[in-house]
């Protein structure tokens, strides 16, 4: 009985592994034609301009095809992401990180939709200090809550409040958007739960759940003020690198 | 002065598509559908830039920046890697390996554009592309 228990448990072991390293791989196979279509789009687009030929119709259309080609390939980083995290293969690489530079750098990198021209508003207050995090895990907990902030808000570009406080680092991101029903803010870190007001924007139900763990892993915290129809407010709090040690 | 890319690449619909945006754009395009090939283009046609991908039959993206670094004509033309994986791991091992930028897939190509014209104006006349 109990060598039937134990090849049973291998078994399901492996099976969980295998369909582990089949979501890791399918999640790698599906971004080259991926990249095939941006980049055909793109010489499309560049043929187009070149020719004269470029007109609003083509141009809006062209760049929607674009927009939700890299959704579906933030879909599918936040898939391999939440894989890497249930698979326990998670690796940490902690070093000294200036926030205010991180967020600097994201804002002229961000790229989420061609049509939507805002950029973030950054204030910082205090005198600044570095962390001590892993630099992909900060830059996703920003990339994931600056794009939510965009993409769920309406007129005003979100803003990136960085608080240098006496022992920690305090960062809101805050947007005027179409907020969180109080009933769905219980679960809204758990994977794969979507707000019952998203119905009609794309997602995963996993963006939240990733950013809860980063901030865990590196030791800080994470809670949200949202009032449906107002907007959301999402704090963080990180000591400074001086107090961690 | 037009700059000759070589584009190492083994889809043959993504690497015709990549040729056709770089031409477009007035570079000079060779090719190459693995890292041994591109090797010998390289050898060959001394670019002033090469883009490359990683997973690769014959010769992969990293085994083909080794063999850059170990040759006195190749070490100092700049590669891109273009890959479709992002774990900070890999792109760590491309940059130790020699690779000049680390640009994911899938990309725009304004950015991949933009590394290509800094990596060229940093490089422009070093010995290495002459010899």
């Amino acid at each position: 009985m109990k060598n039937i228990d134990t090849t049973s448990s291998n078994d399901v072991a492996n099976l969980l592994n295998n369909a582990s390293n089949i979501i890791a791989i399918t999640s790698h196979e599906f971004k080259t034609p991926l990249t095939a279509i941006s980049a055909s789009v793109e010489l499309l687009a560049t043929r187009l301009h070149s020719n004269q030929q470029m007109d609003a119709f083509y141009e809006k259309n062209l760049s929607r095809i674009t927009t939700e080609i890299f959704r579906l390939n933030n879909m599918l980083d936040e898939m391999l992401t939440i894989n890497t995290i249930m698979s326990g293969r998670m690796t940490l690489n902690k070093q000294i990180i200036d926030v205010v530079q991180l967020l600097i750098t994201l804002r002229s990198n961000y790229f989420a939709d061609p049509e939507d021209t805002r950029s973030f508003e950054l204030i910082v207050s205090g005198i600044p200090q570095c962390i001590y995090a892993d630099h992909n895990q900060m830059n996703r907990i920003f990339m994931n809550l600056v794009g939510n902030a965009f993409k769920f808000s309406r007129e005003k570009p979100p803003v990136v409040e960085v608080d240098f406080d006496h022992h920690q680092v305090v960062i809101r991101v805050i947007d005027d958007g179409i907020g969180i029903p109080a009933s769905d803010l219980p679960q809204l870190f758990q994977p794969f739960f979507r707000a019952s007001n998203v119905d009609e924007i794309a997602g995963t139900g996993l963006g939240l759940s990733i950013v809860k763990t980063f901030v865990q892993e590196n030791n800080g915290t994470i809670t949200v003020d949202s009032i449906a129809g107002e907007g959301s407010t999402f704090t963080l709090t990180f000591l400074y690198h001086s107090d961690s040690l | 002065m037009q700059h000759t890319i070589l584009l190492i690449e083994d889809k043959p619909g993504l690497r015709d598509t990549i040729q056709s945006l770089l031409e477009l754009h007035q570079y000079q395009v060779i090719t190459a559908a693995n890292g041994e090939e591109g090797i010998h283009m390289a050898t060959e046609h001394l670019p002033h830039l090469v883009i490359s991908d990683i997973y690769m039959p014959v010769l992969n993206g990293y085994q083909l920046l080794e063999a850059f670094q170990a040759n006195e004509q190749l070490r100092y033309i700049p590669v891109i890697i273009l890959s479709a994986r992002s774990a900070t791991e890999e792109v760590n091992l491309a940059l130790k390996k020699g690779a000049a930028a680390y640009i994911n897939k899938p990309f725009l190509f304004a950015n991949l554009n933009a590394s290509i014209q800094q990596l060229l104006q940093t490089t422009s006349g070093s010995a290495p592309l002459t010899l």
